[in-house]
């Protein structure tokens, strides 16, 4: 068995677990960047690791820190090497393969979703990001979306907050009655 | 007798029953939707059990594992696409089968080969994990150490591509692991003097963030991607055909429960070998291999499932993970105040028991809706994934926060999940990452036990390495895979075997 089959050739952009991207005799777009990125960012880690306890003892608390920065580098540095060498995926862009708009939009919802959840509360933030990111994804009314995107929220308030007893931020909203009237629904739950 | 009692834990508390039910039947769907997977599903649940009580935990998490398995086959068999790394093998000849119109067929007898794959696994679990957890109890620290290093190297050179980005990944996890104040001295590991870094990062951030925002990024572009609309019909198959390869299928599910049991390698590596033996003891296969011949499903399938039982040895009795499910059960272990290691063994022995009888009626679970409801199965893996991605990303959000109920663990996820995102794009393996966070401590600390009781003397310690036959077998295998990457050995395998497997 060929250790480096990864399913057929059509998944190089490692869709699931089982199919790591990426080529084995090829780079693709941004591939070499992102190898110089990891052997400066693990220099610098060793560096940091010296600096926990530097030679001190065999036992010291940076030992092992010292040890695993030390492997991240040369690993780091020998694929930065071997990319190098390889020619570009001929076939392939930095914009349109590996980070298309689309991804760029998503990760800045994160963000904002993060930024939002503690003032605004849990259920507004996540009704806000599933609206615009079902809109954004679906492309159909806004009555599909509406419909899609608040009845998945409810399942999952109802799952995680009642069902689960996550913690979610409250924010603007009065949680609590809610719960307790679901609460007296399903007495018991799995608490 | 208290064994048997404890086994059967599940079956005196019904809402426990319900949950393994609930948790395979959620495992076969996760494991069949394209986009989502097992590793995702369990480190987003870890932090949802956080509150509940060990048992209804651990059932729901076993059962979401053992279904995970077998439905990751589900959608190598349908589409082409492997749900989890164990089906790749599986896809090679289902996908075949099922383009002859004979996926009904092929989903019906992985369904039954995977519950004897599974139950051969829990069997040799069950009849092994005791001797082995005695046997441990004569391990030492360098032993662990090197148990922990080995199993991190396996995963990274095993079960993809390139294994120096897997000794990448490997190490990072290891480093990962080491931030904050450390255990023993107190001393600040790459903290950067930042308060929120003292804490050290929540382990479940860093596997939320790889397995389940990564995954959902990687899926934006797919998302016009419809799923293939498959025709089923008889799927319960024949029990001559299941006595046909009944002899086939008791040599891959040993394969599967001995790969499955070395720390390090779990299903997808048992599936694969599986897949090799039965190409090579199969002489006269009705098709021929990779254009539907059963044997090529068989043998993986229940080489997987048998994995399953087998990764289960390893975690329990040494507390080191046989991949990366395995590693987030063993961090799901952890948050609920449980060790596991030879020590859990002997002072909760129920424990492992009452995960035997998960296992097993999990396993029960797994026949029983393999084999119905075939139509809500072909809705559900048709939803589409301009829904499922809000969804994945939503829950990885309050997944992340809800552990600590703190906002840096979001962004912790968040930027563990950007550069999953590029990992992933480049070729490199995630597991490694993942075993080297769970192991980081136990790696460090065995270590620093070794070392210290040979009185801080590397030539003591090598001495005591070469004395043991355990530690030499162990010290060996870690050396022989670093070798294996050096350019002479690379050059030496060119010349005997070939250019061709370079």
């Amino acid at each position: 068995m060929d250790p480096d089959f990864r399913g057929d050739s059509d998944h190089h952009d490692g869709t699931s677990d089982a199919t790591p991207g990426g080529y084995t005799e090829q780079r693709r777009p941004g591939e070499l960047g992102f190898a110089i990125f990891l052997s400066v960012a693990s220099l610098f880690l060793l560096y940091s690791a010296y600096g926990i306890s530097g030679f001190e003892a065999l036992s010291a608390p940076g030992a092992v820190p010292m040890a695993t920065t030390l492997v991240m580098a040369v690993a780091a540095l020998v694929v930065t090497a071997r990319t190098a060498r390889f020619p570009l995926v001929p076939t392939e862009t930095l914009g349109k393969d590996i980070l298309p708009p689309l991804v760029l939009v998503f990760i800045g919802f994160l963000i904002l979703f993060g930024l939002l959840l503690k003032p605004l509360g849990f259920v507004p933030t996540a009704a806000i990001f599933l609206v615009v990111s079902v809109k954004l994804l679906a492309r159909k009314g806004w009555g599909y979306t509406f419909a899609v995107a608040l009845g998945s929220l409810v399942i999952i308030w109802i799952v995680f907050r009642v069902i689960f007893t996550v913690l979610l931020p409250a924010g603007i909203l009065p949680e609590a009655e809610f719960i307790q009237f679901f609460r007296n629904l399903v007495s018991g739950g799995a608490s | 007798m208290d064994t048997i009692l404890a086994m059967l834990t599940i079956f005196t508390q019904p809402e426990l029953l319900v949950l393994v039910g609930v948790g395979t039947f959620a495992g076969i769907y996760i494991g069949a939707i394209p986009g989502l997977s097992v590793t995702m599903a369990v480190s987003i649940l870890i932090s949802f059990t956080f509150s509940w009580d060990v048992y209804p935990a651990i059932s729901l998490m076993v059962g979401i594992y053992m279904g995970g398995v077998y439905g990751g086959s589900r959608t190598a068999i349908l589409l082409n696409i492997p749900g989890a790394p164990s089906a790749i093998a599986t896809a090679m000849d289902g996908y075949p089968m099922a383009k002859r119109g004979e996926a009904g067929q092929a989903i019906g007898v992985t369904t039954v080969m995977s519950f004897f794959g599974g139950l051969i696994g829990i069997l040799v679990l069950a009849l092994a994990a005791p001797f082995v957890s005695d046997f441990a109890l004569t391990f030492q620290p360098r032993d662990y150490m090197l148990l922990a290093v080995l199993g991190i190297l396996l995963v990274g050179s095993l079960s993809s591509g390139s294994l120096v980005k897997g000794i990448f990944a490997g190490a990072l996890g290891i480093a990962i692991g080491a931030v904050g104040r450390d255990p023993l001295t107190f001393t600040e590991r790459f903290t950067f003097d930042l308060q929120i870094m003292e804490g050290g990062i929540s382990f479940i951030a860093v596997m939320i963030g790889m397995f389940g925002v990564s995954e959902a990024l990687l899926q934006l572009q797919n998302v016009g991607m419809k799923a293939v609309r498959q025709k089923i019909s008889k799927i319960v198959p024949s029990f001559g055909t299941i006595r046909k390869y009944l002899p086939l299928s008791l040599q891959t599910s040993s394969i599967g429960v001995i790969i499955g049991a070395l720390p390090g390698t779990g299903g997808d590596i048992a599936a694969l070998m599986a897949y090799d033996h039965a190409k090579r003891v199969t002489k006269n296969p009705e098709r021929p291999f990779g254009e539907g011949a059963m044997e090529g499903l068989v043998a993986p399938e229940t080489a997987n499932n048998a994995a399953v039982g087998g990764a289960f040895i390893p975690m329990m009795t040494l507390g080191i993970p046989g991949d990366a499910v395995t590693a987030i059960m063993i961090g799901a272990l952890f948050i609920h105040g449980l060790n596991p290691g030879p020590m859990l063994m002997i002072d909760q022995p129920d424990m492992f028991w009452f995960i035997v009888g998960a296992l097993l009626t999990a396993n029960v679970f797994m026949l029983i809706f393999g084999l119905t409801g075939i139509k809500i199965f072909t809705k559900i893996v048709e939803m589409p994934r301009s829904v499922i991605i809000p969804l994945i990303l939503l829950l990885s959000i309050v997944g992340a926060y809800a552990v600590n109920n703190s906002i840096s663990d979001v962004y912790w996820m968040l930027g563990f999940g950007v550069f999953g995102y590029f990992m992933r794009h480049y070729g490199y393996p995630l597991g490694p990452v993942i075993l080297g966070v769970i192991l980081s401590r136990l790696l460090d600390d065995n270590w620093r036990r070794a070392i210290i009781s040979e009185r801080e003397d590397l030539g003591r310690f090598f001495e005591g390495i070469f004395t043991s036959p355990l530690s030499l077998v162990l010290f060996v295998a870690v050396i022989l895979i670093f070798v294996s990457q050096t350019p002479l050995w690379m050059s030496m395998k060119r010349r005997v075997f070939g250019k061709a497997t370079s």
